[in-house]
């Protein structure tokens, strides 16, 4: 259908479609019933016509024989009926070919008149009713006589039109109302299935209403609980191996510094602390999945930024900051950090140049963007690497370390903290990771 | 009597420890290795130990159990290092918080764990006993300022968090474990160093002054930290232990 209807007609939302079918159809059915009523009150209307048209005839007939020729003028006027008139002494115009209906009346009214008239139907040429014609006959005295037959008016008065204007106004409302019933829980649900952020806690459906309604929001609850189950179970047996792991590395660090071949020892030193960024990933994630026992506290969000930058000076990185905050916000303070140190890693990974911006946006909302100068993220992977166990192909891959957890570690912890974190390509080069949070 | 510190090594990992043995008796320590808490009561019985290494996660007895224990004993326990997995601050605060001198995370590098045995080992000597308390007080109160010791921040009299810098954080405990005494820079620079591995160079003058600024105290009429002229600088207000939380 959507094919042969063209765009525009066909509404978009299941909503318009259900409304549009449900009611054209309720309304061509109701337009069809009354037709189909007008139609048989139309037929009954000129069968009883005709009937009584063919009586009424003969007895004028009568009356007009028994009466003198001279007289029957003054008396056309009295036997003239609303449908029907007599004229006497007229011409026949132009003739057509009389309809099955006209010569069916003639034929009753010739055999109430008996044998002794011959009655012929006359079609007007360019009549389109078939009960206008005349009926010609002539009278015993060879007078000619006319019947002229005008149908009754049975067109629509203005009220039942405007009867029918209100009907189908009511049909249109009760099918809105009708799909609305059907269609609401869809997009309850679908409200709820977007609401299963990072965190894959989705808001819990409300398990009332019809019978299909319910059965589907028990569904979904269930579904949605398996999801959060199966990703806890995933970071629990992550996390659980990542630990169990520190052991044997710690091992095997202690045993590289043990080698004399300094070439082979920094290359195996590189190795493992390649594993131990990525068990260190691991861990944090997990970390991040229980919820963050932290109490918010006041905290001087310039002084932690500060203390940020300075401790990757300390480290021989070089991170810029600009911009400044100095009412303090109401957070967890050691999560920003996290939050922050994971975007600033991210950053330094590919960006040779790093700055965090920060501002306050609106009176209770702040902002911390973390810029770098590298390659970016394609459009179409910005969304996607806010989830864990995503990587990006090419530019950035697995050469330059970890799991690539760090940028979905910090979306959690977030959302956790009640703020939004964003990505985007910027317009002259780079990544910006903008934090917005409450305070 | 030995010169040779020596070093009490609890860990159930019998590889590790071996390694452990075989790299500081290596660097100049006796050392003596054990696999739990039992073992470390009897070793500490039978020798005189400078400082014990012990691991957090042991069967039975964990590691901040016997931390707890060693320190109910009062001021005769040699210091701890604690190793941790994973260096996630939830241990390192319970390590702190229990008395331990410092943690390292695995894994770590040898290197790592020679310098920070040597640091606990320098500042065990060099603060008097009477000090070695305040390792263990969850806050320190001056001025208008309180250190958590545990979360290592700052608070101030309006209760906002003021975060520090790492070399910040480790300079102002210097002050602070060394009140009204003057230190020269060199003194500074060496009771800072040794705690991390990472590269310390930036000049202790320019750390100082970061620290006025987050301590919002006046370079040219300071309230906490004072210069003196050519000798060094010094801690100028009394400081106040706090073991309460918060």
């Amino acid at each position: 259908m959507p094919s042969t209807v063209p765009r525009s007609l066909w509404p978009a939302s299941l909503f318009g479609r259900i409304a549009l079918i449900l009611f054209c159809g309720l309304s061509a059915a109701h337009v069809l019933s009354l037709g189909l009523l007008l139609y048989d009150r139309a037929q009954t209307v000129s069968a009883m016509m005709i009937a009584y048209l063919a009586k009424d005839v003969a007895s004028s007939i009568a009356i007009l024989e028994r009466i003198p020729p001279e007289e029957r003028k003054d008396w056309l006027p009295k036997i003239d009926r609303q449908n029907y008139r007599y004229e006497l002494l007229r011409e026949a115009g132009d003739r057509a070919a009389p309809t099955a209906t006209a010569q069916r009346v003639a034929a009753m009214v010739s055999r109430e008149l008996g044998s002794a008239y011959a009655v012929t139907a006359n079609t007007a040429a360019q009549a389109s009713d078939p009960l206008r014609f005349d009926l010609a006959l002539t009278l015993r005295d060879g007078t000619p006589v006319t019947v002229e037959l005008s149908p009754p008016d049975t067109g629509l008065s203005s009220w039942v039109l405007a009867a029918l204007a209100f009907q189908l106004a009511v049909l249109a409302l009760f099918s809105g109302i009708a799909v609305r019933i059907a269609t609401q829980p869809l997009a309850r649900l679908a409200a709820a299935a977007d609401q299963l952020g990072p965190e894959l806690r989705g808001a819990v459906l409300d398990e009332r209403g019809p019978k299909e309604v319910t059965r589907a929001a028990v569904a979904f609850n269930a579904m949605q609980r398996r999801i959060a189950d199966h990703f806890a179970e995933r970071v629990r047996i992550l996390a659980a191996i990542s630990h169990d792991l520190q052991s044997p590395i710690t091992r095997m660090r202690l045993r590289t510094d043990l080698l004399d071949d300094s070439t082979l020892k920094q290359k195996l030193q590189n190795d493992l602390a390649a594993m131990q960024a990525l068990i260190e990933e691991g861990i944090d994630l997990a970390r991040s999945v229980e919820r963050s026992t932290e109490t918010p506290i006041a905290t001087d969000v310039q002084a932690l930024l500060e203390s940020l930058v300075y401790d990757y000076a300390d480290s021989g990185k070089q991170v810029g900051l600009i911009g400044r905050v100095d009412s303090p916000v109401i957070t967890s303070p050691r999560t920003l950090r996290r939050i922050v140190t994971n975007l600033v890693d991210n950053a330094l990974k590919f960006g040779c140049e790093v700055e965090i911006a920060v501002a306050r946006e609106m009176p209770d909302r702040i902002s911390i963007a973390v810029r770098d100068s590298g390659p970016g993220i394609p459009e179409s992977e910005l969304g996607a690497v806010l989830e864990p166990f995503h990587r990006v192909e090419g530019s950035r891959n697995r050469d330059t370390g970890g799991a690539g957890l760090g940028l979905a570690i910090a979306h959690r912890l977030s959302s956790a903290l009640g703020g939004d974190l964003r990505l985007t390509n910027r317009p002259s080069r780079g990544l910006e990771a903008e934090l917005r949070l409450p305070g | 009597m030995d010169p040779r510190d020596h070093i009490l090594i609890v860990d159930d990992d019998r590889d590790l420890r071996e390694l452990l043995v075989q790299y500081l008796e290596k660097n100049e320590f006796s050392v003596t290795a054990v696999k739990d808490g039992r073992e470390m009561r009897q070793a500490l019985a039978g020798k005189t130990i400078d400082l014990i290494v012990l691991d957090l996660m042991l069967p039975q007895e964990d590691g901040l159990k016997l931390c707890r224990d060693l320190r109910a004993q009062g001021s005769t326990s040699p210091p701890i290092l604690m190793l941790t997995a994973r260096g996630d601050e939830a241990d390192r605060i319970l390590g702190l918080e229990m008395g331990a001198d410092d943690y390292l995370s695995k894994p770590f590098a040898s290197r790592e764990l020679l310098a920070r045995i040597r640091a606990i080992l320098r500042r065990a000597r060099a603060l008097p006993a009477n000090l070695v308390v305040a390792e263990t007080a969850r806050a320190l109160a001056f001025g208008d300022w309180t250190l958590d010791t545990t979360q290592r921040h700052l608070v101030d009299a309006a209760g906002t968090m003021v975060a520090l810098s790492g070399a910040e954080y480790r300079l102002l405990r210097v002050f602070l474990d060394y009140p009204r005494r003057v230190l020269s820079r060199d003194q500074l620079l060496s009771l800072t160093q040794g705690r991390d591995t990472e590269p310390f160079d930036r000049s202790i003058d320019l750390l100082v002054s970061r620290l006025r600024q987050r301590l919002k105290d006046d370079a040219r009429e300071p309230r906490y930290i004072k210069t003196v002229r050519n000798e060094g600088y010094v801690f100028a207000s009394p400081i106040e232990m706090r073991n309460d939380q918060g």
